[in-house]
């Protein structure tokens, strides 16, 4: 059987009672390690679950699953996922496999950012697509992201944005040129709330000045930045995504939420705790027309 | 023209160098031995603007020791000279000029094939070039290549038809034998001007009526052209020059009975002399033979009717050395070979304006395109540094080029864009300050604190930021100026190794800076690991492994046989459409791989089709000349490999979204693909990829470069692999001048090496026939040595890279085939697995 185990936000002690069981008997576990992180290193782990895991990073995952399927069948094999295992779409293919090869499996749910973004103040019910801010290169600056934050604006549906995180990446642009030797990665990265809002503010820019576009969102717009949520050090920042753009929320990992149009008073109130700057806040609100409903 | 020599202070040389219209920037160029060399000499020692002194002995602009050692031109060396033409010459001219003085900026390049890209890098800093011909062995070869990378230039050429001692002495031939000759000789050159004929050049054709055509030796110091001459009979006829000109070419004759110009030749059934013989030649043939037949009386006759005052010691001399005295007098070279220069060629205010839009790559009307056609001073700068002349400090280079806008100094910030600069983007831009601008001739390098446009220069300090060329320019919308294109290709490769393990980093080292004193030599480090040098041919390879060797690295080395480079294409349409899914399986890629026709390869390895051009208009010419569909020719998404390579990727998709977030990882794939193909790792040439279809994951970060860059590889070999793919193998045009009685060894020697002859043709007038000949470059090592040995020396070939040629023999996937046995040898050499892999390990089910 190969069990797919949310491991929850924050530390070791977040996987639940029925995910625990099946780590401490299976024959091996795979740490899945690229999508997302815990805030605790691998040992820590390790040492809570009392049983030696495997890191798998994407190279091990994306093309040599058949390491990770070897004995499946017959054996119990874990594989752990950050958050909840269908958090994302990545793990989805991993399963297809698992199938081809008649491999039984089974899937134990955690808690994700998807769910757990409710402690921002916004609620579940009024969230459209989510979708994901890589980080921008001189030459790879992907907007496709702005039609989908656009459909939900249309709405007054909120946006939850996950944020890029770079660990182990090979430099694939290098070795395209041309680069030889040893396999090169890139320095881990995890993008910042302040990085997000700083490449959501230039996009909206850019589509106003080159394409005379009526933005769905500009840098007065209402945005709410969360970090390590779920951990003790949880921080929740609200504010216009121009003050976001100098906000900073430490550790990773981030993630943020563009707030719709069509927000409930409660959910105003709520927010507004958090606040960078209650006055400007409360303009932007008055201004902006939250909570006037679509 | 005074005979002192003129020398000059830098003040003096700068001054000239404001008067843009009376500027002459020319290279000389010719085939190999046809004399480019002496003649330049006798132009430095007349009219050099430093002493020679200064600059070095005899064959002046061969600054290297082993150019001396060998007699030939390798590098291409600039040096300045100066003119004074009378007040009737200036008022011919047929452009805007200020005054009497005129400053040519001179630049020798070699005739030898292997080192063609040095004349095209000579090519793009001037205007004008002086042909070289050889008036026994006429146009040849690299006569006709270097003619036409000219005038694809939009260089303007006159020529000198050379050796003329060499026909008078040697062959003794008649005066009407060696008007044909000169006139056949004429003909063959503007065939080949009109072959590559250019609208905006206009016709550029050479005429010796019109003065755009000079005969003489450069060896012995004389020359002249009908214009000079006319000059001279103009007055004694009372006619107008330009008339006498006409008269004094072609069927013109004069009747001394009737005393009048007839276009007949025969009068009362007697022959008339032509009166190109008559006039110009007769003096000439009266000189030689009295003074090679040691008639003394006669000589001093003739000596006193045209004028000609012998000094001292001089009056003693006889035979071949009172001739030299005599005709330098009676003909300098100098003042024939000026003449033309001055009057014919253009200033680069001329030149510049049907230039600018064939040396720039941005619009011709921004600020740069207009500072480069008006030859403006005061522009921004536009400079185009064509190539890196090592200095006397080891390892660094000055940078030689061309102020064709606004004004070069020392100390100004500039932007220095390499070939890979693309406007708006910070590829292959660096930000710096000119550290030092100088005036290069020769061997003699001298500071000068601004030069302005329309002049050639040395930079120091600027050789960090580029490789081999590239543009400076003081402007940040500037576009770059064209990159040069060579005619040679470096399809001649060598490993080396070091013989002492210590010297690895020195050999390194060496490597990198061969690399930036040739255009054409290729350094890099093999898949396995192994150092490759390559080069245009073997002479080009061994002169470079001795620089190397010698000077860039200064360590022994150990250099491996020759190989040659191949390519890798497809003899057909991919047998069924190739697809290849991303590591996360999110994104598919659906590709078809077929072969482009060569037509399209030949014109985009000629630059006819470029990755720089306006894709509509490319799309045109596609459509109109090589039968495109224009839809597909639109969708061109880019040319490889790296950038510019005779491969196409074409976008054939319908209404896929987020299609352009991942264009640039598909091109990265493409152009790390094309670079090494999948049955031996050489590059691709000659297909066209299809991108039929693409699914891609909803999100971008599910799509980005490591997901998208090493599918496109992948599905990329899996087509090629599906389309029957084979190898290209580099041939040569080779041409041998060759006695009638020892052709027959020619025959056998290509035979053993699969060559053959198409085309074989008598010099007229001699007993010298011409072979051109296909040989695989493969089997050209030590094809020379082979050649003399069966001819009893008398064969002398020379060979240049002409096309690509499908290698005969089979599949590349069958290892009992030749080309199977070819695949196998690259591939141990690159440390790869034996046999090509099955295009299954590229190709993913569905």
């Amino acid at each position: 059987m190969l069990y797919f185990i949310g491991l929850g936000l924050a530390d070791e002690r977040d996987i639940t009672v029925a995910g625990l069981e099946i780590v401490r008997r299976a024959e091996r576990v795979y740490l899945e390690s690229y999508t997302s992180l815990l805030l605790v290193p691998q040992t820590t782990l390790e040492t809570f679950y009392n049983r030696p895991i495997i890191l798998a990073d994407r190279e091990l995952v994306e093309s040599a699953s058949t390491t990770i399927l070897a004995d499946a069948a017959t054996t119990d094999i874990a594989f752990l996922v950050v958050g909840d295992p269908f958090g994302a779409t990545t793990h989805t293919d991993l399963l297809l496999r698992a199938r081809e090869q008649n491999i039984p499996t089974r899937t134990i749910h955690n808690a994700s950012i998807m769910n757990a973004i409710g402690a921002c103040g916004l609620q579940l019910y009024n969230f459209g697509q989510t979708v994901s801010m890589v980080f921008f290169t001189d030459n790879w600056r992907p907007e496709s992201w702005y039609e989908k934050v656009k459909q939900n604006a249309d709405i007054g549906l909120h946006t939850l944005v996950l944020l890029d995180i770079k660990v182990k990446e090979q430099d694939w642009d290098a070795i395209a040129r041309g680069a030889k030797g040893a396999k090169q990665y890139k320095p881990p990265r995890f993008m910042t709330v302040a990085e997000c809002a700083s490449q959501m503010v230039e996009v909206a820019e850019r589509r106003k000045k080159e394409e005379g576009e009526e933005t769905c969102y500009d840098g007065d717009s209402l945005a709410v930045g969360v970090a390590r949520l779920g951990s003790k050090e949880q921080k929740i920042v609200a504010g216009r995504l121009s003050e976001l753009v100098d906000v900073d929320m430490g550790k990773p990992l981030h993630s943020l939420v563009l707030m719709g149009k069509r927000v409930h008073e409660l959910e105003i109130d709520f927010v507004r705790e958090f606040a960078v700057d209650k006055e400007s806040f409360d303009e932007s609100v008055k201004k902006g027309g939250y909570g006037t409903t679509a | 023209m005074n005979s002192d020599e003129p020398f000059f202070t830098v003040e003096e040389i700068r001054g000239l160098m404001d008067v843009a219209t009376n500027i002459r920037n020319m290279s000389v160029i010719a085939h190999v031995d046809h004399g480019k060399s002496t003649l330049t000499d006798s132009l430095v020692q007349r009219a050099g603007i430093i002493s020679a002194a200064k600059a070095g002995e005899a064959r002046f602009t061969d600054t290297r020791q082993d150019e001396q050692d060998r007699g030939i031109t390798i590098k291409s060396t600039a040096i300045s000279l100066y003119a004074t033409l009378p007040d009737e010459d200036v008022k011919d001219i047929k452009q805007i000029t200020k005054g009497n003085n005129f400053l040519v900026n001179l630049i020798d390049s070699p005739g030898h094939v292997d080192f063609s890209s040095e004349v095209t890098a000579a090519l793009r800093v001037t205007d004008g070039a002086l042909v070289v011909v050889d008036c026994v062995s006429g146009v040849c070869v690299q006569t006709e290549t270097v003619l036409r990378q000219a005038i694809g230039e939009r260089i303007k050429p006159v020529v000198i038809i050379n050796k003329v001692d060499r026909a008078l002495l040697e062959l003794q031939v008649t005066k009407e034998d060696l008007y044909q000759t000169f006139a056949r000789t004429v003909e063959s050159v503007n065939v080949i001007i009109a072959t590559y004929f250019d609208a905006s050049l206009g016709d550029v054709q050479v005429y010796p009526y019109q003065g755009t055509v000079a005969f003489g030796s450069g060896l012995h110091g004389w020359a002249f052209t009908v214009r000079q001459f006319a000059g001279r009979y103009a007055k004694k006829f009372g006619v107008d020059k330009m008339k006498m000109m006409e008269r004094l070419w072609g069927d013109n004759f004069f009747n001394p009975k009737t005393k009048k110009w007839t276009k007949t030749e025969s009068y009362e059934g007697k022959n008339l002399e032509r009166a190109f013989n008559q006039f110009i030649l007769d003096p000439i043939f009266r000189i030689f033979a009295a003074i090679m037949n040691f008639k003394k009386e006669e000589t001093t006759t003739l000596l006193e009717k045209l004028e000609i005052v012998l000094k001292g010691d001089e009056k003693d001399l006889e035979g071949k050395a009172l001739l030299k005295v005599v005709m330098r007098k009676f003909l300098p070279a100098a003042d024939a070979l000026l003449e033309m220069i001055v009057m014919h060629l253009p200033s680069p205010v001329t030149a510049q304006k049907y230039r600018a839009e064939t040396l720039y790559e941005g619009p011709v009307d921004d600020e740069c395109g207009v500072g480069i056609r008006d030859c403006d001073p005061k522009g921004p700068l536009m400079l185009y540094v064509s190539k890196m002349v090592p200095t006397s400090d080891k390892g660094r280079f000055y940078a030689f080029g061309r102020v064709f806008s606004g004004t070069a100094r020392s100390g100004l910030k500039v932007r220095i864009q390499g070939p890979n600069y693309v406007p708006g983007k910070k590829d292959d831009l660096f930000i710096k300050a000119i550290q030092r601008t100088i005036l290069m001739m020769g061997r003699f390098i001298e500071p000068i604190e601004d030069v302005p446009a329309g002049n050639i220069l040395g930079l120091v300090g600027v050789d960090q930021f580029l490789l081999k060329s590239g543009t400076l320019t003081t402007s940040e919308t500037a576009h770059n100026m064209k990159v040069m294109k060579f005619s040679v290709s470096p399809v001649v490769q060598v490993a080396v190794e070091v013989k002492n393990a210590n010297d690895l980093p020195k050999l390194v080292e060496g490597l990198k800076r061969l690399s930036k004193s040739d255009p054409c030599v290729l350094t890099f480090i093999s898949e396995s690991g192994e150092h490759i040098v390559a080069g245009a041919g073997e002479l080009h390879l061994e002169i470079c492994l001795k620089d190397l060797e010698e000077d860039h690295a200064g360590i022994p080395l150990k250099i491996s046989p020759p190989v040659v480079s191949y390519r890798e294409t497809v003899g057909a349409k991919s047998s069924m459409t190739a697809l290849s899914k991303s590591p996360n399986k999110h994104n598919r890629l659906y590709v078809t791989a077929e072969p482009l026709d060569e037509e399209v390869s030949t014109a985009i390895e000629s630059g006819k089709i470029s990755p720089r051009d306006d894709f509509k208009a490319r799309a045109r010419i596609l459509a109109d000349e090589f039968g495109w569909d224009v839809t597909d020719a639109r969708k061109i998404w880019c040319f490889g490999p790296d950038g510019n390579g005779a491969n196409l990727l074409i976008d054939q998709t319908k209404a896929v979204q987020y299609l352009n977030e991942i264009k640039d990882s598909v091109v990265s794939g493409f152009q790390w693909a094309t670079r090494e193909g999948p049955v031996a790792e050489e590059p691709m040439r000659s297909i066209r990829f299809n991108i039929l279809d693409v699914t891609l994951h909803a999100d971008a970060i599910h799509r980005g470069g490591g997901q998208i860059i090493p599918t496109a590889r992948r599905v990329l070999y899996a087509s090629t692999l599906l389309a029957d793919p084979g190898l290209l193998e580099p041939v040569y045009l080779v041409e041998i001048q060759v006695p009638e009685q020892a052709m027959g060894g020619i025959y056998g020697v290509l035979t053993r090496r699969r060559g053959h002859v198409f085309e074989e043709a008598q010099r007229p007038g001699t007993p010298l026939f011409n072979i051109k000949a296909y040989l695989p470059v493969n089997e050209s090592f030590g094809f020379t040595a082979d050649l003399r040995s069966n001819t009893g020396g008398q064969a002398f070939p020379q060979s240049v890279f002409d096309h690509w040629q499908i290698l005969p023999g089979g599949s590349v996937l069958d290892a009992t085939t030749k080309p199977g046995q070819i695949v196998n040898g690259l591939r141990q050499r690159k440390g790869l697995k034996d046999a090509v892999p099955d295009y299954t390990n590229y190709y993913d089910k569905l």
